[in-house]
């Protein structure tokens, strides 16, 4: 019966204010999204922690467009925390990591890093995205809130426009350039005498386009025909327009700036066309998925690799992980990189408090910026950031895809 | 008591609300409008914010779809127009904010009647996919930033944020100060759209929607009203647009997708078809449920732990299931749900 179905209507609205009002009433006090504090039963060296915990902020893509590397990135982020907490803490204090998944929308990403920040009083705080990152610049300079991202656009290295974001892969811009480097070399050792034909395919997004205006720059300069830009549209299942697009083109090297799910289908559709290209990865798909997902069409593929998944410091990250059963999809090296941009983080809070300075956004900053190196055990170069300069780490390794496994093919490479 | 509708005079027959429960309502709603700020922290003033852009924009596309029955799933470019002119104008002429929003509002109807040009020849679904194209048209003029000088995101001065010369931080905190500029906004649309349907254009909006050959019939000239109702609908987006892009302080093509134009259109159907304070409680639905299923998760991740890694996918499968459930129970929307509640008690005990 109709009136039935109003009662029930009513019932269902009123239950919905009554949680609404319960949820304004009391913002969920504490306990992180999904890392508690208490954590203090490894055999740390320091005793029963004291004091407050320390609140880091996160946003993770678990569910978004980015969500295949975003989710072993989180993984090791809170693995690190975990880590850390079962051996006592920073300076006897627990960490606490206060994280969300934010699907990849930049308005989710504000409203979160809006809560965390005034509502849970982190002192610093771990991104994501391109898109998000640069639109929260302006609010994490006014909040004062040492930011590291999971992005390395080189519009956010500068302290002079944004004094609290610090990068510590080296820029999207750098990669690629070292990237044009290696294959500018590779041509010549192919015995090529004429300057080869670049193209981009890229995520069709800030992330995407971030590299492309230096990377073309940076190809005229060295004679090359201004490189092709095409942009992969989101959730694509198919690229071969895209491809053969390229290949009217007359490409000789590809630059995939784009995550492993649509780069290995770009790979494995390039191989169906039977197409003759080097396919250059950047950072986020040069990574154990894209071998995953494009199998042996994997074979062969270059990528830019700032995290070492093989390097000593990455050692204690993946056997932490194998201890505790963590399932991170087999993405080692994208695990380690969220363990060790979590790590630098840390360090800065380490050191402040080393120094016996008040944990504050600013005192953090400053540390960063003056404690000189931080060793992260060879996973990177060691990261120095200074106040002129936040992109922590320069140069990078170029790797093969060579029998199903990353191996580096040269030494470390910087841009400049 | 009340037991029907007996004016006595044209002044009370002609009143936009004729009965004092309405005004204690609105008197309540206002006090509780200007006293919120001053409890809720930054949070919940962003999320005022939020829903209150939002509700603009709302307002603006139930215009069109709810009381002009044109659908379109163009908003999302509407709002980029919006919010791309004004951002345009503040970061290149350091035009201040109180002549950008009103500017790009116009700007934006201008674009919007263009694109409601389709809407003469075509009807519902035809017309649907035109707008789309709209939609796609606007973000490729936008991805290809070079055109207009864009490059990724366009960054908006602080200082052009301010009203008459007094700038924003001399309120306090960029959410509270924007608070009374955004509600503002939104009181100005309210009384405007409300008092819009009470005139003979808004009537002729929905002689087009309840059958244009009829309106026509009666001497309502489609194509002028259609269009017009795509540039007032429009107006209101690119005010909506300017604002998030002041309010925001940068904006990038990715805020204003289909996903958005969707978003919005979901907003006018859960909150209610043709009804103003429909399109805000649909504003503020949309806004406050992911709100309040991450505020959930997160008291439930304490008490759970291994609920953890299925939480954000749990979150994405409650949005939809309680979209679902709202159309079910009540398809006319939210406003039909307070109707009912109002309904309940004054016809009680008799309510049949």
């Amino acid at each position: 019966m109709g009136n039935d179905q109003r009662r029930f209507g009513m019932l269902a609205l009123l239950l919905a204010l009554a949680l609404v009002l319960a949820a304004c009433g009391q913002p969920a006090p504490g306990t992180g999204g999904t890392t508690g504090g208490g954590g203090a039963t490894g055999a740390g060296p320091t005793p029963a922690p004291a004091g407050e915990p320390i609140k880091i902020g996160a946003i993770f893509d678990l569910t978004g467009a980015t969500a295949d590397v975003g989710t072993p990135y989180s993984k090791g982020q809170i693995a690190y925390i975990d880590w850390r907490n079962a051996n006592g803490g920073v300076a006897g204090r627990q960490l606490q990591l206060i994280s969300q998944d934010y699907a990849y929308e930049v308005p989710r990403a504000e409203e979160l890093y809006t809560q965390f920040v005034t509502q849970d009083r982190v002192v610093v705080f771990s991104g994501w995205g391109t898109g998000d990152t640069e639109a929260l610049k302006g609010r994490i300079s006014e909040d004062q809130i040492p930011f590291i991202s999971a992005s390395y656009s080189a519009e956010l290295a500068d302290p002079a426009k944004t004094p609290f974001n610090f990068l510590v892969a080296p820029t999207y811009s750098d990669q690629m350039i070292i990237a044009m480097k290696w294959a500018l070399e590779d041509w010549k050792a192919k015995g090529n005498s004429d300057a080869p034909k670049f193209a981009y395919l890229f995520n069709d997004s800030p992330f995407g386009r971030s590299p492309l205006a230096d990377g073309t720059a940076f190809a005229e300069a060295n004679g090359v025909e201004t490189p092709l830009e095409v942009p992969s549209p989101r959730g694509a299942t198919d690229l071969t327009p895209q491809l053969t697009q390229i290949r009217d083109f007359g490409a000789n090297y590809v630059f995939l700036q784009n995550v492993s799910t649509p780069a290995a289908l770009a790979i494995k559709n390039a191989k169906s066309l039977g197409l003759d290209i080097q396919f250059v990865c950047l950072n986020w798909c040069a990574n154990e998925l894209l071998i995953k997902l494009a199998g042996a069409d994997a074979e062969g593929v270059v990528g830019a690799i700032p995290f070492d998944p093989a390097a000593e410091g990455a050692r204690v990250a993946l056997e932490f992980a194998k201890e505790k059963g963590i399932d991170y999809g087999g993405a080692d090296s994208t695990f380690v990189q969220g363990w060790t941009a979590m790590s630098i983080l840390v360090a800065g809070i380490e050191k402040t408090l080393a120094d016996g300075k008040e944990l504050t956004g600013e005192n953090i900053r400053n540390t960063l910026q003056t404690m000189g190196a931080i060793d992260t055990g060879g996973v990177t170069q060691p990261i120095v950031f200074s106040d002129t300069d936040h992109a922590g780490a320069k140069s990078l390794r170029i790797f093969r895809v060579e029998n199903g496994t990353w191996a580096a093919i040269t030494d470390f490479i910087s841009a400049r | 008591m009340q037991s029907g509708t007996f004016h006595t005079n044209y002044a009370a027959d002609m009143a936009l609300r004729p009965y004092w429960p309405q005004r204690l309502r609105i008197a309540l709603v206002l006090v509780a409008v200007l006293v919120f700020p001053w409890f809720a922290d930054r949070y919940w003033l962003n999320l005022a914010n939020t829903i209150a852009i939002a509700a603009i924009g709302a307002i603006g596309l139930n215009i069109l779809v709810g009381y002009t029955g044109q659908i379109s799933i163009g908003q999302g470019g509407f709002l980029a127009v919006g919010a791309f002119s004004a951002g345009l104008m503040a970061a290149r002429l350091d035009l201040p904010m109180w002549l950008t929003v009103p500017i790009a509002s116009l700007f934006t109807a201008a674009v919007g009647a263009f694109f409601g040009l389709p809407s003469l020849r075509l009807k519902g679904l035809y017309l649907a996919i035109a707008t789309l194209a709209a939609q796609e048209i606007i973000t490729w003029v936008l991805t290809h930033g070079k055109l207009l000088g864009i490059g990724e995101s366009l960054s908006i001065p602080r200082e052009t944020s301010n009203i008459f010369g007094i700038p924003m931080t001399a309120i306090g905190n960029p959410d509270f100060a924007f608070y009374w500029v955004t509600v503002g906004c939104l009181i100005l649309t309210v009384i405007f759209v409300s008092n819009l349907f009470r005139s003979r254009t808004g009537r002729a909006f929905v002689a087009i929607r309840d059958q244009d050959i009829a309106a026509q019939v009666i001497g309502v000239d489609l194509f002028r009203y259609k269009l017009l109702a795509f540039a007032t609908s429009s107006f209101f987006a690119g005010m909506a647009g300017a604002l998030t892009a002041h309010y925001r302080g940068i904006i990038s093509w990715e805020r204003f997708t289909i996903d958005t134009s969707i978003l919005y259109l979901a907003m006018i159907i859960i909150g209610g078809l043709g009804s103003v304070s429909g399109s805000i409680y649909g504003a503020a639905f949309m806004t406050l449920l992911p709100a309040f299923l991450s505020n959930l998760a997160r008291a439930l991740s304490g008490a759970v732990p291994q609920i953890n890694s299925y939480l954000p996918y749990m979150q994405q499968g409650a949005f939809g299931l309680a979209i679902i459930l709202f159309l079910i129970f009540e398809p006319e929307g939210i406003v039909k749900m307070w109707r009912n509640v109002k309904d309940y008690f004054r016809l009680w005990p008799f309510s049949y």
